[in-house]
C-alpha cells in the first residue's frame, strides 16, 4: 500500500470519534419515478438531505463496494410521511430501506480549485481529474441579497459580439435573457461571451459558469473542448445535468451554478453564469411536481414555477462596496416554439430579467449571424454600464437599423425609390454585414469601436455588400499594423475624444487610399 | 377514501375506543350511507396501517455476537427511546463486526465497528 495512503488512514483513525448521537430515521414505503415516500422522519426539514442506508445487513467488504453514498432531497412534508427526490440511481432503493436524516441543507463545493473543472448538479467532479481537496461548501438554496446590499449596474460585461455590445449592452450584475427557437445560435452567443472574457485583464476577468441543463452529453463535451481550445476553460466551470440525468438533478443544476458563483461574488469577484436552458429546467420541475402530486396549473406547470425562476435569477446581483463589490451576471436561455415569445415560461422569464436578446429564425436562415432581432431586443439597465467609446459611436445604430428594416419590407413592392431612401437602404445593408460575426471569434472593444465608427460614418458605402466583411477584416489588420496606438487608447481610456475621432477619420482615409480595389 | 376510513378507525381505537365496538359502528355508518362495498378495501388499508405502525414502533437491538452483555450506553439509549427492555427485539448481526446498533421508533443509534470502519474508509477515499 502507498505510504501516503497509510498515513491518511492513520490520521483518520486517530481523529475518529464514534457518533453515538441519536439519528432520526424513516423507512421507505414507496418508490417510483425517482420520488421516494418515507414514513417517519419526525422533525424533517424542507430541502433537507437524506442519506439512504445501503449497508444494513451487508458485510464491510460489500459496503466498501457500494460507491458514493445515495442521497435524497426532501421536497414535500406530509402528515405522516415525507416525499423526497432521489439524487442518484433509483435502482438502489428498496421498500423498507432505512433513511437517515442528515440535518444538512443541500450544499455544493466551490472555490479556486473548481475553476476549469466539469461538475455534476451535486458539485461532484465528472471530468476524471480527481476529487477536490480544499473547497468551501455553499448552500444550493440561499436567500438573495437585499436592496441595501446592492448598487446599480455600472461596469460593462463585454460579450465581444458587436450587435450586443453596441445596441443591447450588458452590465455586470445584470440578468439578460437569450431567447429564440432551437438552432438559432443561443448557446453560441453564450459561449462567445465566455471566450470574450479572455480579452479582459486577469484581475478584472469574471469567473464564468456554464450550466448545461437537459443537454446532450455530446453537445456539452463539444462545448468543453471548444472552451479548452480557445483557452477559456481555465476561468470557467461547467455544471452538467444532461438529458439522461434524473429530473431532480436537472432542476437543481441552475441553483448549483448560482451557489458556486456566489462563493466568488462574496469575495468581491465578478461572475458570469449561463443557464442553458431554463425551459428544460421548467420541464424537469413540472415532472417532479406532478410526481410529488402537487396541483398542476397552466400547461401542467406547478403554481410556483414563477418563483422557481425568480428566486434563481434574483441571486444575480451587483453588490455594494460594503459587501465587497462583487457581481453575478446571469444569462438565462429560453427556447421558444415557432418564435412564440408569449408562451408561459418565456413571458415569466422575460418579466423577471432586465432585458432580452431575441434570436430570429428568419434572420438566421437569411445568413444574419448572430441572428439578433434588434427591434425587439432590449437591455433595460445595460446602457448605464456601456463605455463612453461605444456610446459615442453606436448612439444612432439601433435607429438606423430599425429604419432600414422598415424600408426593406417596403422596398419589396415599391418600384421607384428616391435617392435618400436608396442610400439609407444601401447603408443599412452594409450595416447588417458589419454586424455579422463568425462563431467563436468575439471582438475586443477597441476593434468594435473602430469598425462601428467606420460603419456609422458611411465608410463602407462604396464597398460592395459582398465584400464588406473582407474590407472589415483588412481594416482591422491595417489598424493592428499601423494604428495600434488608437486601439490602445480606446482600450485604456474607454472613450473616443474629438481628437481621436479626427485621427480615426484620417486613418480610414489612408486605408481607403491603400485598398482602392475594395471601393467601387 | 378507504384510507381515510381506516385512519379514522385507528384514531378512535388509539383514543381508547373498544376495537369491536368501533368496527361495528363503522359498519353501521357504511350501511347507512350505502357504502358497504368499501369495507374490504377499508380492511386492506387498515392492515397496511397496522403493519406500518408495528414497524414504526418496533425496536431492534442488534449485536455482532451472541450473548453480548447490555452495556450502560445501551441502557441509556433505550431509556432515551422510552422502551422497556422486554419490548426490545434482540438480533445477532455478524456483519456489524463489533459494537451494537439500536433502531426503532424513528431513531437510530449505530455504534458498530462496521459503521466506524466505513466512515473512515469513506473519509480516506474522499481525500
Amino acid at each position: 500500500m502507498n505510504p501516503s495512503t497509510v498515513q491518511k488512514i492513520i490520521k483518520e483513525i486517530e481523529s475518529y470519534t464514534p457518533r453515538t448521537a441519536h439519528v432520526s430515521v424513516g423507512t421507505v414505503s414507496a418508490v417510483g419515478d425517482g420520488v421516494v415516500t418515507i414514513d417517519g422522519l419526525k422533525g424533517a426539514v424542507m430541502g433537507e438531505m437524506l442519506l439512504f442506508e445501503e449497508t444494513k445487513g451487508k458485510t464491510l467488504e460489500e459496503g466498501t463496494k457500494q460507491g458514493a453514498p445515495l442521497y435524497g432531497l426532501i421536497l414535500n412534508l406530509e402528515e405522516d410521511s415525507v416525499r423526497a427526490t432521489l439524487l442518484g440511481d433509483v435502482a438502489r432503493v428498496y421498500e423498507g430501506m432505512t433513511v437517515e436524516s442528515t440535518g444538512r441543507i443541500l450544499s455544493v463545493p466551490s472555490g479556486e480549485e473548481v475553476l476549469g473543472r466539469v461538475v455534476n448538479a451535486l458539485g461532484e467532479p465528472i471530468d476524471g481529474k480527481g476529487p477536490f481537496k480544499k473547497v468551501t461548501m455553499m448552500p444550493v438554496e440561499r436567500e438573495s441579497y437585499g436592496v441595501i446590499d446592492r448598487k446599480s449596474v455600472s461596469v460593462p460585461l463585454q460579450t465581444g459580439i458587436k450587435a450586443i455590445d453596441s445596441m443591447i449592452p450588458i452590465g455586470r450584475g445584470q440578468r439578460e435573457l437569450i431567447i429564440g427557437d432551437r438552432g438559432t445560435g443561443k448557446t453560441t452567443i453564450a459561449i462567445d461571451t465566455i471566450i470574450s472574457q479572455r480579452n479582459e485583464p486577469k484581475e478584472k476577468r469574471p469567473v464564468c459558469i456554464y450550466v448545461a441543463i437537459g443537454q446532450k452529453e455530446s453537445k456539452t463535451a463539444r462545448i468543453v473542448a471548444h472552451l479548452r481550445e480557445k483557452d477559456a476553460l481555465s476561468y470557467t466551470i461547467v455544471v452538467d445535468a444532461p438529458a439522461s440525468a434524473p429530473a431532480a438533478l436537472q432542476y437543481l443544476a441552475p441553483f448549483t451554478g448560482a451557489a458556486i458563483g456566489e462563493y466568488f461574488m462574496d469575495r468581491g469577484r465578478d461572475v458570469l453564469v449561463i443557464y442553458d436552458d431554463l425551459s428544460k429546467q421548467a420541464v424537469a420541475y413540472r415532472q417532479l411536481s406532478l410526481l410529488l402530486r402537487r396541483p398542476p396549473g397552466r400547461e401542467a406547470y406547478p403554481g410556483d414555477i414563477f418563483y422557481l425562476h425568480s428566486r434563481l435569477l434574483e441571486r444575480a446581483a451587483c453588490l455594494s462596496k460594503e459587501k465587497g463589490g462583487g457581481t453575478l451576471t446571469a444569462l438565462p436561455i429560453i427556447e421558444t416554439q415557432d418564435g412564440d415569445v408569449s408562451g408561459y415560461i418565456p413571458t415569466n422569464v422575460i418579466s423577471i430579467t432586465d432585458g432580452q436578446i431575441f434570436l430570429d429564425t428568419s434572420l438566421f436562415n437569411k445568413g444574419v449571424r448572430p441572428a439578433i432581432d434588434v427591434g425587439i431586443s432590449v437591455s433595460r439597465v445595460g446602457s448605464s454600464a456601456q463605455t463612453k467609446a461605444m456610446k459615442s459611436v453606436a448612439g444612432t445604430l439601433r435607429l438606423e437599423l430599425a429604419q432600414f428594416r422598415e424600408l426593406e419590407s417596403f422596398m419589396q413592392f415599391a418600384q421607384d425609390l428616391d435617392k435618400a431612401t436608396a442610400e439609407r437602404i444601401e447603408s443599412g445593408r452594409r450595416m447588417v454585414e458589419v454586424l455579422k460575426q463568425g462563431n467563436g471569434v468575439p471582438m475586443p472593444l477597441a476593434q468594435q469601436v473602430v469598425i462601428l465608427y467606420a460603419a456609422v460614418n458611411k465608410f463602407f458605402i462604396e464597398v460592395p455588400v459582398a465584400r464588406v466583411r473582407e474590407c472589415e477584416a483588412k481594416l482591422l489588420e491595417f489598424f493592428d499594423a499601423s494604428y495600434s496606438k488608437i486601439l490602445e487608447e480606446i482600450k485604456t481610456t474607454g472613450a473616443v475624444s474629438d481628437e481621436l475621432k479626427k485621427t480615426l477619420s484620417l486613418a480610414l482615409q489612408k486605408f481607403k487610399g491603400a485598398h482602392g480595389e475594395l471601393f467601387t | 377514501m378507504e384510507h381515510a376510513y381506516a385512519k379514522a378507525l385507528v384514531f378512535v381505537i388509539e383514543r381508547g375506543g373498544k376495537p369491536l365496538a368501533s368496527v361495528r359502528s363503522l359498519v353501521r355508518v357504511l350501511e347507512r350511507e350505502g357504502r358497504m362495498a368499501l369495507l374490504p378495501r377499508i380492511v386492506h388499508a387498515f392492515k397496511r396501517l397496522a403493519a406500518t405502525d408495528s414497524v414504526r414502533n418496533s425496536v431492534v437491538l442488534s449485536f455482532a455476537k451472541k450473548n453480548t452483555r447490555v452495556s450502560r450506553k445501551m441502557r441509556e439509549a433505550l431509556r432515551e427511546l422510552g422502551v422497556a427492555k422486554k419490548d426490545v427485539r434482540v438480533e445477532v448481526d455478524p456483519t456489524l463486526i463489533g459494537g451494537w446498533r439500536l433502531e426503532g421508533r424513528g431513531t437510530l443509534v449505530d455504534v458498530s465497528y462496521k459503521k466506524a470502519l466505513l466512515d473512515i474508509y469513506r473519509a480516506t477515499v474522499a481525500q
